[in-house]
């Protein structure tokens, strides 16, 4: 019953949920190059915007060290109907302030990327932290996260693999709401439709059965009152 | 009793009050004029100005602006790109790692180039005459305007002509970073893009290609005309053809094929997988094989095909200029599947069983992945009189296209990339591609009668009807131009004398919504407004229509059960 009443709550308030899809990638200056920038990598992958040291202003020290591995390819998809690509793990969650070291392990022979959107600009140009693996390779990378209860937006910006299942998030201490299409968290914002060919014959059967049933019930006091 | 006597008197008065005179019986109509003569003059309803004039109707910039120089000749790695006259230019970088190799080059150039280290490979000189005879292409697929299941509306988005987005597949170089520009826009990065980049080689050489396959189907590379083995050397399948060569390259694996033409020649390569529908997404591309010169290093990529500005040593020799022409027409309705859904396997089941080729036609014709007005930002074959320029094209498109030159004849020299005997090389001026067919053209731009009429800015479009229309709305589809230096501006637009541009560079003008005339005649052709005379007439018939249906169900009703 709490879920329907939640749902119900939802639904009141979707448009404004709405704009809340993606609120991490709003990105005020969205022109700042995402490929420049202190990069370091080779052709087995790269690096960026890696920080080990600096701290962010809401910070007096680093918090945690945190260490994740994470796989991806299509292998770390199964058991997901309709997904083609994903990760092991595809929710991080550290305490405010922690320093997040992430090997990123791609299992199959294309590319995938690990990628932060949000995070603040005057640490992070473009406000994103990015790991890029070519296909059999893995690579590690550290940046330092900031004190805020904050929900970040993880994904592999390679044409629709963010799509086909490689949509995270990096919940920063109590974080700040699950976002939407976060494979095994969340639902999808737009649900493709799974409905039936039959359905409009099984709305047409209970349309009918409703009526029956009124008339039926409409019909019975009457005569029992003339009694 | 009484009220329902008025009533009646009331409907039929109100009824032959309303009914208009001009729908009376033709010979009613010519009694009454012997009478009364003709009606008073009602002036016919005025015209409106077009629909949504506000901000949503402002055309787009014509040329857009090119802040880091990429249409402007370089040197960069040692390797000389020429520059293009048009608006828009691929950037210079990518163009000189693809040249030297992505591991030959700077970590700067590759930086700027968007490749990663191993997106061309360059190896040895087996030969020993100055130029890489080992080139390894490392290939991915990318979805345009597809689907999602958090965002409305197409992502990765790439537009052929304002406002019009329709699905597509490429093959794309392997690029380092986002697919994006940035994230809010969800616009493509430039490297993007239709069609699938024109690949060159030298005859001879030892081309790897492989295929990485980044997108969520099946897919492989057909080297269509180009020389290369059934099986590799390892025995293993190299035709790309699943029936028969080998099971495809599924998603998130890689497959390397493997030749060595030993013929030159204007080739082709496509997926084949499920051909009907892949090739028309977009899966081909231009694969052109050079004759084998001494230190002749080719442009290993051209970006959405169009001008080569890497040239061969052979077309150096003998021409001012080369461009790449890649035809390919689209069918929206097949587009528009791949975002109906974002499960794979719902949009699996729309685009390979509910959709049926044979009952499709195309809507929209690219020629190098843009349609009018946008081809005129990037596809003019630029040059001065006197020019000799070499066009390779391709039309890969469901329909065979009629390549007609305004002002030029020109000369075909190569069919399907062998060379045609001297005897049938005749200036024409249009020329029949069938589907996948190439053509290798000499356009000589010589005034002289024959080869060419003198500067100007020249059409070229496919003469066939549909060719030159955005689905069915015209000017668009695949028309270009022939455009001479003199009457083009500093930022390559053209020096038009004709009407203004602005409608076919508003959206709204490709979704019917502006008459075709209204920005040079206004007023004179444009939507009229409507008859509201005639409305209100029709509004009171149906009024006493309708009364006069309650009142007859009414004596019906009294009739049957008398009180």
């Amino acid at each position: 019953m709490r879920h329907v009443a939640a749902s119900l709550l939802a639904g009141l308030l979707l448009c404004g949920f709405a704009d809340a899809r993606d609120e991490n990638q709003a990105d005020p200056d969205p022109m700042a190059g995402h490929q420049h920038h202190a990069m370091s990598g080779d052709a087995s992958g790269t690096v960026m915007n890696a920080n080990t040291d600096r701290l962010p202003r809401d910070c007096a020290a680093v918090g945690e060290e945190a260490n994740f591995t994470i796989h991806a390819g299509r292998e770390h998809a199964a058991g997901r109907p309709g997904h083609i690509f994903g990760m092991s793990q595809h929710e991080v969650r550290v305490p405010p302030c922690s320093r997040v070291s992430v090997t990123f392990v791609n299992d199959d022979e294309v590319r995938h990327q690990w990628m932060v959107h949000g995070l603040p600009r005057y640490l992070y140009p473009g406000g994103m932290f990015h790991i890029e693996v070519a296909g059999g390779h893995q690579r590690t990378g550290t940046f330092i996260v900031p004190g805020e209860d904050r929900t970040y937006l993880i994904h592999c910006d390679i044409a629709q693999h963010m799509e086909k299942g490689m949509r995270g998030q990096l919940v920063v201490g109590a974080g700040s709401g699950d976002l939407w299409g976060v494979a095994g968290i969340s639902d999808d914002f737009y649900r493709s439709s799974y409905l039936p060919g039959a359905t409009w014959a099984w709305l047409a059967a209970a349309l009918a059965a409703g009526l029956v049933l009124g008339f039926a019930l409409l019909r019975r006091p009457a005569g029992s009152a003339e009694k | 009793m009484k009220r329902r006597t008025a009533l009646w008197a009331f409907a039929i008065v109100l009824a032959a009050v309303s009914y208009p005179p001009h729908w009376y019986p033709e010979t009613l109509r010519l009694q009454l004029t012997r009478l009364f003569g003709a009606s008073d003059d009602r002036p016919l309803p005025p015209s409106v100005p077009p629909r949504a004039p506000g901000a949503g109707a402002e055309p787009e910039v014509y040329c857009p602006p090119d802040p880091e120089g990429w249409r402007e000749a370089h040197e960069i790695e040692g390797v000389t790109i020429e520059r293009v006259d048009s608006c828009v230019a691929d950037n210079p970088w990518l163009l000189a790692a693809s040249v030297r190799g992505t591991n030959n080059v700077s970590a700067e150039t590759l930086m700027k180039s968007g490749l990663t280290a191993d997106a061309v490979e360059v190896g040895a000189d087996l030969d020993g005459d100055g130029d890489p005879d080992e080139i390894h292409i490392r290939l991915e697929v990318a979805e345009l305007n597809g689907g999602s299941a958090i965002v409305p509306g197409p992502v990765t988005r790439y537009a052929i002509a304002p406002g019009i987005e329709p699905g597509l597949w490429v093959f794309a170089p392997k690029l380092h970073g986002m697919a994006v520009e940035n994230i809010e826009s969800q616009q493509a990065r430039p490297e993007l893009r239709l069609p699938s980049p024109a690949i060159r080689v030298e005859q001879g050489d030892r081309v790897r290609i492989t295929l990485e396959n980044s997108h969520y189907m099946p897919h492989t590379i057909h080297l269509h005309g180009a020389d290369h083995g059934f099986v590799d050397v390892t025995g293993e399948g190299n035709d790309g053809v699943p029936l028969t060569s080998e099971v495809p390259v599924v998603p998130g694996a890689a497959r390397t094929y493997e030749l060595q033409p030993r013929e030159a020649g204007t080739m082709f390569y496509h997926c084949h997988v499920q051909p009907h529908v892949h090739v028309q997404m977009g899966l081909q591309g231009l694969f052109v094989i050079e004759d084998n010169r001494p230190d002749n290093w080719v442009q290993t990529l051209n970006p959405g095909a169009g001008q080569v500005r890497v040239r061969s040593a052979e077309s150096r020799a003998a021409y001012a200029a080369e461009f790449d022409l890649h035809y390919l027409d689209l069918d929206r309705q097949l587009g528009e599947r791949i975002r109906a859904h974002n499960d794979p396997r719902l949009i699996t089941r729309s685009m390979h069983r509910d959709y049926d080729v044979t009952d499709a036609t195309q809507d929209y014709f690219t020629v190098n992945g843009r349609s009018f007005p946008y081809t005129f930002r990037e596809s003019l074959v630029t040059g001065n009189e006197g020019d000799r320029l070499k066009l390779r094209v391709v039309n890969g498109g469901v329909n065979g296209i009629a390549l007609h030159t305004h002002g030029h004849k020109f000369t075909v020299t190569h069919r399907d990339g062998v060379p045609l005997p001297e005897g049938l090389r005749t200036p024409q001026d249009v020329a029949w591609l069938a589907t996948a067919q190439r053509l290798d053209l000499d356009l000589r731009l010589v005034n002289d009668g024959l080869n060419a009429y003198g500067p100007g800015i020249w059409l070229f479009h496919d003469h066939g009807n549909r060719g030159v229309t955005n689905d069915g709305i015209g000017p668009g589809g695949n028309i270009s131009a022939i455009a001479y230096g003199k009457y083009l501006q500093s930022d390559g637009w053209p020096k038009n004398q004709g009407v203004s541009w602005d409608n076919y560079f508003t959206a709204a003008y490709y979704r019917r919504e502006v008459p075709v005339w209204h920005n040079y005649l206004p007023g004179l052709l444009d939507d009229t407004g409507t008859d509201r005379w005639l409305l209100w007439r029709l509004v009171g018939l149906a009024l006493a229509g309708g009364i006069l249906l309650a009142l007859l169900w009414g004596a019906v009703v009294s009739r049957r059960s008398p009180r």
